[in-house]
């Protein structure tokens, strides 16, 4: 069994496209929640989201968007893109600069790559629209890699050349969380030497709008409050998008390469609530019998989890499932640090699960943990919970990540600090 | 006062205010002389616009790096190895085209065209709605290979391009013919001789690829043998790095005689030229198979 080390992120995101912003923004409590230009119909219920900065995707023509220079891409790549796939596809060439990856350590069959993403309801909603008004054959040949679920693996292994396992995840919420802890067991079981992951979500009026119908979505035109998990008048979530890579390589890389770390994967856990398609388990059933299993995986005791980044997407009923579901595995009294960085992200939808371990990574390499942001009234059944509302310059030795999907997927993932 | 000039039209379906609008969306990045083209040629079915319509869309698809080279090119120009447009990118301007004529192709059209010449001759035909000009084939070295009895490394045929009439077959001289070793030391130049051979084998090619008895006997690829050649010049030397295009015509089939003139150039040079290339040949017959 090798040892599995993160040495690599990219992130494009609501609160930063590099990883410095996003620290900063993290530690002084920043979010990236905005009255969303598309949202501003009248028939949109919702308001607010929390798009990425610094790109301009609305088009339905890739050859029209504006995105940072340094990713400059040529009209053969960008036509099989729908807007994720280019967040995507630019948080993957920073996780490579991150990580400090020659060429030759990206195209290998050694190395291989795990995504996920629910694919772009826009852009297949654009080309049938296109379908059934102009014709079946007056298509662009390239709608369905550009749009079906599955075009973030297209796209990255076509673009990047890789040669090892490539598939993607499609479990809702928890999908990139499915993703990461498979791409740990393909380097823990010595059947891969490097692993990218990555998630990514498209951020627009289609990938949104229709959460509104589910009364998932809060509907409050304050940025500056509106995403609020464990807060007793929280509403809903606030939608987000972007594109995060994370790099895993084995121990035998990582001391080949002399690669600096973020930290370490040390176990997870998955298990499903058998419950209902879309609301979570009452006493988050599915969620503690993950962090369970995760803890045994990683050979913990309960206090050893010094900081628990929460799934907690600010939704009444998800909150409390989460609560429950902490306070039954970790008791009255041994409650880590808790937040939910999606107070300040938003939800990110498939992204979320490895955007939240990736912060876990900056906040091991930057010694802080990041406090829950807008609780004015800590909802009631979270007494006893060490729910932090400000980040707290500490770095705490084990944390572990917990996110969940529609039809009570459930994933809770461990990670270890390499730094002293 | 009109010019007495009669300019080719076909019928078209106009378009209505909004197709107009929605194929000038589609046909946004192209020029302004393109979009404009097009619009006209909805109006009128003035073929004589086709050109300007189809190498505009082309354009349109190609990296900006190799564009000068469209407008540079002439029709010969080939779209995979010249202007790097993929079987996808091909898909596109295929799209872009059928709106922009109101045409539909099936994918089976497709397959043969690899020049410039061979999309604006596609389409001409396809917009006049009469039968598509019969295309050269063309054949790899594996299915050269597989066809005649040579063999590297006495090959010296790297692709054929079969019509009706002729057969034009290229060889890049690679230096690394063991043959130039010595002719000469230090000075590597293809031999004349084996400028006749490579015809010949073309010849062959030809001979076994297209020709057959009455009764449907096909010849024995086995059984053909050079007898001679009338005339021979050679006007330019050959050297590693050169291709040679080669062509050959036939000139009169009477078993067990076929006989073909050739010639061979390089970058439009011409090498060399052959008359009355005679070959002996003789079909296959089942008695072979029971030896």
């Amino acid at each position: 069994m090798s040892r599995v080390f993160v040495t690599g992120l990219g992130f494009i995101s609501s609160i930063g496209n590099d990883e410095d912003t996003v620290v900063d923004n993290l530690r002084n409590l920043k979010h990236g929640i905005e009255l969303f230009e598309p949202l501003q119909v009248p028939e949109s219920p919702v308001k607010l989201a929390a798009p990425v900065k610094d790109f301009d995707v609305e088009s339905y023509d890739p050859e029209d968007w504006v995105y940072p220079a340094k990713y400059k891409l040529r009209r053969e790549t960008l036509r099989s893109f729908s807007p994720h796939v280019l967040y995507a596809y630019c948080s993957m060439k920073q996780a490579i600069e991150s990580a400090n990856l020659e060429p030759s350590d990206v195209s290998n069959i050694d190395t291989g790559i795990y995504t996920a993403s629910a694919g772009s309801s826009r852009f297949l909603h654009k080309s049938l629209e296109k379908m059934y008004n102009r014709g079946i054959m007056r298509c662009n040949p390239l709608n369905i890699v550009s749009s079906v679920a599955g075009t973030v693996s297209f796209n990255l292994v076509s673009n990047f050349q890789i040669q090892g396992v490539s598939t993607g995840f499609a479990s809702a919420c928890a999908s990139s969380g499915h993703a990461l802890g498979f791409a740990f067991e393909e380097i823990r079981r010595g059947k891969q030497k490097r692993m990218f992951v990555v998630g990514a979500e498209d951020c627009n009026f289609d990938s949104i709008v229709p959460f509104a119908v589910m009364r998932a979505l809060s509907l409050s035109t304050d940025p500056d409050s509106a995403a609020r998990p464990f807060d007793k008048n929280r509403q809903g979530f606030v939608s987000s998008g972007g594109g995060v890579t994370m790099v895993l390589e084995s121990e035998d890389e990582v001391a080949r390469r002399g690669a600096t770390v973020y930290g370490e994967i040390i176990g997870w856990g998955q298990a499903s609530d058998g419950y209902n398609v879309a609301i979570s388990h009452p006493d988050g059933r599915g969620l503690q019998n993950a962090m369970k299993l995760a803890l045994k995986d990683a050979e913990l005791a309960l206090d050893n989890i010094g900081y628990l980044n929460a799934h907690a997407p600010s939704t009444p009923i998800g909150d409390l499932s989460e609560v429950i579901a902490m306070k039954e595995v970790f008791g009255p009294n041994t409650s880590p640090m808790i937040s939910s960085t999606k107070a300040l992200t938003g939800h990110g939808l498939s992204l979320s699960s490895l955007l939240e371990s990736s912060i876990c990574m900056v906040a091991y390499k930057h010694g802080f943990v990041p406090g829950s942001a807008n609780i004015d009234e800590l909802m009631q059944e979270a007494e006893g919970l060490n729910i932090i509302r400000k980040s707290i310059e500490e770095r705490p030795e084990y944390i572990m990540s917990n996110s969940s999907g529609f039809g009570g997927a459930n994933i809770s993932l461990i990670f270890r600090s390499c730094q002293s | 006062m009109n010019s007495g000039i009669e300019i080719e039209t076909v019928a078209v379906a106009p378009l209505s205010e909004d197709e107009r609008e929605e194929l000038a969306d589609s046909l946004k990045r192209c020029t302004e002389e393109t979009r404009e083209a097009a619009f006209q040629f909805r109006e009128t079915g003035q073929l004589i616009l086709l050109p300007v319509i189809i190498l505009g869309i082309i354009e349109r698809f190609l990296e900006p790096e190799i564009r000068p080279k469209l407008r540079e090119g002439d029709g010969s120009l080939k779209l995979i190895d010249d202007l790097g447009i993929d079987s996808l990118t091909m898909m596109e301007i295929i799209v872009l085209v059928e709106e922009s004529l109101d045409l539909s192709i099936d994918n089976e059209e497709l397959r043969d065209l690899r020049t410039l010449d061979d999309v604006r001759i596609f389409l001409d035909a396809k917009i006049r709605n009469i039968p598509v000009p019969e295309k050269n084939k063309h054949f790899s070295v594996e299915a050269i290979l597989a066809a005649i009895p040579h063999h590297v490394p006495f090959l010296f045929l790297n692709e054929v391009s079969l019509g009706k009439d002729e057969a034009i077959g290229s060889y890049t001289i690679s230096g690394l013919e063991d043959f130039l070793k010595g002719h000469f030391p230090e000075n590597p130049v293809f031999p004349a001789s084996i400028m006749l051979e490579a015809l010949g084998q073309l010849a062959v090619f030809y001979l076994v690829t297209t020709h057959a008895s009455d009764s449907g006997q096909s010849v024995d690829p086995k059984k053909i043998f050079f007898t001679g050649c009338e005339a021979v010049r050679c006007q330019r030397m050959c050297v590693p790095g050169e291709t040679l295009t080669l062509s050959i015509k036939p000139r009169g089939f009477r078993y067990p005689i076929a006989k073909f003139e050739g010639k061979i150039t390089v970058n439009g040079e011409t090498a060399a030229w052959a008359e009355d290339i005679s070959l002996t040949f003789d079909w296959t017959s089942d008695s072979d198979n029971s030896v």
